[in-house]
């Protein structure tokens, strides 16, 4: 794997349970880069996810909570979470069985690492 | 969110889509520049420049993109400072339409192209049987004037397919 994003998406990649990272424009939720197994309707998870995250960052700032730094969504099969830094939102899907707070500290990791 | 439509086949598909996209406006055109439907407007001449604006837009990008790639180009995303625009093709068994959709920060260009998609297939599925699409012929501006007037509320919608040109 090359390009920019390639360390954080590997980093998130990896862990045991994931079914892909992605990178997504915070202002466009459009992906940038992505690692996701076939199968995962990319696009439409990072659409929605993105957009989820920008409506809770908006929600924590209105509270006066400060930026969102994390977001888990659980379903019935699984996880979404989501991090940002600046412009940028990684995004992972995970199965339910993941083990959420390694995932958690590799995406803070990874986000914070982001350009 | 309140859709008008010249021809009740759109009307769920651009509901849905309006309703989940959270655009500000959309016109669901035959590449003609004939409305089938649309959100968010108010006055029919502004439905009329909006329509006629599209078709040209679009009809630019299809030449622009078949003389670039070999293929008309299928979306196009202009983003402003406060409101985006995405125009883009979606082939039904009635021929092709073009979707102009207006958005502001409450939605985004990945969102819109994801209900875009939903869109497409809605619409395809809704569409009657295969017809050819209307040309530009005598009946056009008749044509015209009768979608605006049912958009409106000065006429029916049509339950079937306009009739070919």
């Amino acid at each position: 794997m090359t390009g920019p994003y390639q360390g954080a998406l590997a980093s998130v990649a990896r862990q045991r349970g994931i079914l892909g990272a992605m990178v997504v424009d915070a202002n466009d939720d459009i992906i940038v880069d992505a690692a996701v197994r076939h199968g995962v309707k990319a696009p439409t998870v990072a659409a929605l996810a993105a957009s989820i995250y920008r409506k809770a960052r908006q929600s924590a700032g209105a509270a006066g909570l400060g930026d969102t730094t994390f977001l888990r969504m659980e379903a019935e099969q699984g996880h979404i979470f989501a991090a940002g830094r600046g412009a940028l939102v990684l995004i992972a899907l995970a199965e339910s069985t993941v083990n959420v707070g390694l995932v958690r500290l590799a995406m803070l990791q990874a986000a914070s690492g982001l350009p | 969110m309140t859709v008008a439509v010249a021809e009740t086949w759109v009307e769920e598909p651009l509901r849905r889509f309006v309703d989940e996209a959270r655009v500000l406006f959309a016109l669901l055109i035959h590449p003609s520049g004939q409305v089938l439907g649309q959100h968010g407007f108010t006055r029919a001449v502004d439905v009329m420049s909006a329509s006629a604006l599209a078709a040209a837009i679009h009809a630019s990008g299809s030449a622009i993109g078949k003389e670039m790639e070999s293929a008309p180009f299928g979306e196009l995303h202009h983003g402003g400072a406060a409101r985006q625009i995405f125009l883009a093709r979606t082939p039904t068994p009635r021929g092709d339409l073009v979707l102009l959709s207006v958005f502001d920060r409450s939605s985004s260009v990945g969102l819109v192209r994801v209900y875009f998609e939903e869109l497409r297939g809605a619409l395809a599925a809704a569409a009657p049987a295969a017809a050819p699409s209307p040309g530009l012929a005598a009946t056009f501006e008749q044509e015209l004037n009768r979608s605006l007037a049912a958009l409106f509320g000065r006429a029916e919608p049509v339950g079937q397919p306009v009739p070919d040109a």
